[in-house]
């Protein structure tokens, strides 16, 4: 990351943080946050029934359903939805992000329509990437944006916000009208109503999930059991994600459009989806809950990396694509192997805790990052000028 | 008692065990150092050698089991008390020097002399958010001199960027930090930036130093000439040090 991004991304971060201040200590947060501790323990302690209700409800009720157990099966599945079209629009997700969705459709001659503004215009930049999960373009300024944004859609866009978003959203509305799948990620997945809830604040979901086909991406760690707890979820990772109590908008999704209308005669296709696919991945997550799943409980809001002072330092180079900082950092030891583990950052963090402390479900990343450490140097991945202190306290009891 | 001094003290910080030692008889403690002094083997924790680590633990724990020890270190103070109890299964009794200075203090054993000074403090992660250690330092800043508080302290202390293996791999990177952390301290117009962890102060002191220039820097050259004192002049953090450092400040002419 460069320096100028990463100042502009230290000032975002420091606007959100003051915003969201006040009301962090809040008793109903304090709460809320509570609530959800016990949701989400109890959805990574009991995945396996979860995954089993969920898939015959959200089957029940006329989705269509893949289980992928990895990265190669979720991008064959919806490739092979998309496969015959020019463009599909999208919306923000973090697990398309792991899958690397947008860059294999590309690789396949599919153009992906990021809708969401932050994506768009990081998706403007070839040279960058999201800088936090709610605001991937916490790192670009409004100069930069403009310039970007008049070289991508040939005309001329100033520096001023109103200017960008206009023009953005123009350019997006147009070529949305020509899309027929949508593709967006889901924050919950409430199993036993057989329900994917979304948020947004920009609107972007709604007419992304309104084209003829919805295919939503999720990992299997994002079950709870119903909607209510999904809701409660959703409202937590706002509150740390943005400051804000609610998003503007939090979806339901049950099934394709329906009515009965005509005689209680069941129709589809009304002015929804004909085809809603949930692709529920696995991509290691199992995996990571044999060895308790700690990860797992994390709801996405990118607290941790607000305060952390490796993130902040050096940016999304800490961390594994769409998955920032430390948290990260243990998750990609879990999607892929050692070695993305050890190149996304492992032995970057300072292990200070600071992250434990900010993050709502409390995840002790430092102390699974030291634990991945030993398995890493065990398996001979470690910095070399650590091995060489290591030597020299075995040798004469000093690192000097 | 046995004084552990710990690597960057006997190596790199010496002034801090001097001031420590001599804290020490002015309370008329009796302790001992061990000349040949092991390493806690907190960086190899911390760094993933698991294997070295215990090795250099039970050879460690030879000389400290049994006894009270007594730490500048922060590191040292965790690993100590929390890694040899979880991987030897030994309950050390160790004691940090603010704790066991602040003792003193309210024993009466220690007597110290206020300063007209504004300091801060700096919650070493390891004493801090690890150990919980938050108040005995701050009770001997206070009682020396006016304790005025960072925006982010206690529980919330940003780090100083050195911990975890990360200064030795990446030095820039930590300074880089440490230097935010100078930021935060020069925030509250103290004088002095105080901790208890001589690889915090070890960080912090490289931070501060890379932040005067930084600001000399920023200054333009017609301030340059007018003042050639300005440059530290303008900057109100004039050093980074231990818990016995300022103790022991204002009693230099004592005999001691």
């Amino acid at each position: 990351m460069k320096k100028s991004e990463i100042d502009a991304m230290n000032k975002s971060f420091a606007i959100l943080d003051e915003r969201r201040s006040h009301l962090l200590d809040s008793e109903r947060t304090q709460d809320l946050k509570k609530k959800v501790k016990e949701i989400r323990k109890y959805s990574i302690s009991n995945l396996d029934e979860l995954l089993n209700k969920g898939i015959k409800k959200l089957q029940e009720n006329g989705n269509e359903v893949i289980f992928a157990d990895n990265s190669e099966k979720a991008l064959e599945s919806i490739l092979n939805i998309v496969k015959n079209e020019l463009m599909v629009a999208k919306s923000k997700s973090n697990t398309a992000g792991e899958i690397g969705l947008s860059e294999f459709l590309e690789g396949n001659g599919i153009a992906v329509l990021e809708t969401d503004l932050g994506d768009r215009i990081v998706q403007f930049d070839p040279e960058s990437r999201p800088s936090h999960p709610i605001g991937p373009a916490s790192h670009l300024n409004m100069e930069k944006i403009a310039e970007l944004a008049s070289k991508r859609l040939n005309t001329k866009i100033n520096p001023e916000p109103r200017a960008i978003l206009d023009a953005v959203k123009s350019d997006v509305l147009d070529k949305l009208s020509k899309c027929n799948i949508g593709i967006t990620g889901a924050n919950s997945v409430a199993a036993e109503d057989g329900s994917i809830i979304t948020v947004h604040n920009e609107g972007n979901i709604n007419l992304v999930s309104m084209l003829d086909t919805h295919i939503v991406i999720v990992g299997i760690d994002k079950l709870v059991r119903t909607i209510e707890e999904a809701v409660s979820v959703v409202k937590l990772e706002t509150i740390y994600a943005t400051g804000k109590t609610t998003p503007a908008y939090m979806n339901v999704i049950s099934s394709p459009s329906k009515t009965a209308d005509i005689e209680q005669i069941l129709l589809d296709d009304m002015y929804g989806p004909r085809r809603v696919v949930v692709i529920l991945l696995d991509n290691g997550r199992s995996e990571s809950i044999k060895e308790g799943g700690e990860c797992l409980l994390c709801i996405g809001c990118g607290s941790c990396i607000v305060s952390c002072p490796i993130y902040n330092a050096i940016g999304y180079d800490f961390g594994y694509r769409r998955y920032l900082g430390g948290r990260g950092v243990v998750l990609s030891r879990f999607i892929e192997n050692e070695k993305s583990c050890f190149d996304s950052g492992l032995f970057t963090c300072t292990l200070c805790g600071l992250c434990t402390l900010e993050c709502p479900l409390d995840i002790c990343t430092s102390e699974m990052i030291e634990k991945m450490r030993k398995e890493s140097v065990e398996s001979h991945l470690f910095c070399p000028e650590h091995a060489k202190i290591a030597s020299r306290i075995r040798k004469k009891g000093s690192p000097f | 008692m046995i004084y552990f001094r710990g690597c960057v003290v006997r190596e790199k910080l010496t002034s801090i065990s001097e001031a420590t030692e001599t804290v020490l008889k002015k309370s008329g403690v009796d302790y001992t150092i061990i000349e040949d002094e092991k390493c806690c083997a907190s960086f190899l924790l911390r760094t993933g050698f698991q294997r070295e680590a215990l090795e250099v633990m039970e050879k460690t724990l030879k000389d400290l089991k049994g006894e009270k020890i007594l730490v500048s270190c922060a590191g040292c103070y965790n690993t100590l008390k929390n890694d040899y109890k979880e991987l030897l299964g030994v309950d050390l009794d160790v004691v940090h020097t603010s704790e066991f200075f602040n003792d003193l203090i309210e024993k009466g054993k220690l007597k110290i002399k206020r300063i007209p000074l504004k300091v801060t403090y700096h919650d070493p992660c390891h004493l801090g958010r690890h150990c919980e250690i938050y108040q005995e330092p701050r009770e001997i800043l206070k009682k020396k001199a006016d304790l005025v508080e960072m925006e982010r302290s206690r529980e919330k202390s940003r780090c100083c960027g050195a911990g975890g293996g990360v200064k030795s791999a990446f030095q820039e990177m930590a300074v880089d930090i440490g230097k935010k952390r100078i930021m935060d301290a020069e925030n509250t117009e103290a004088d002095l930036l105080v901790t208890s962890c001589s690889f915090c102060i070890l960080n912090l002191k490289e931070g501060l130093e890379c932040f005067k220039i930084d600001n000399k820097d920023k200054m333009n050259d017609k301030d340059k000439m007018n003042d050639k004192n300005k440059l530290n002049n303008n900057i109100h953090i004039s050093g980074v040090v231990d818990i016995s450092e300022l103790i022991l400040m204002g009693l230099e002419d004592e005999e001691v």
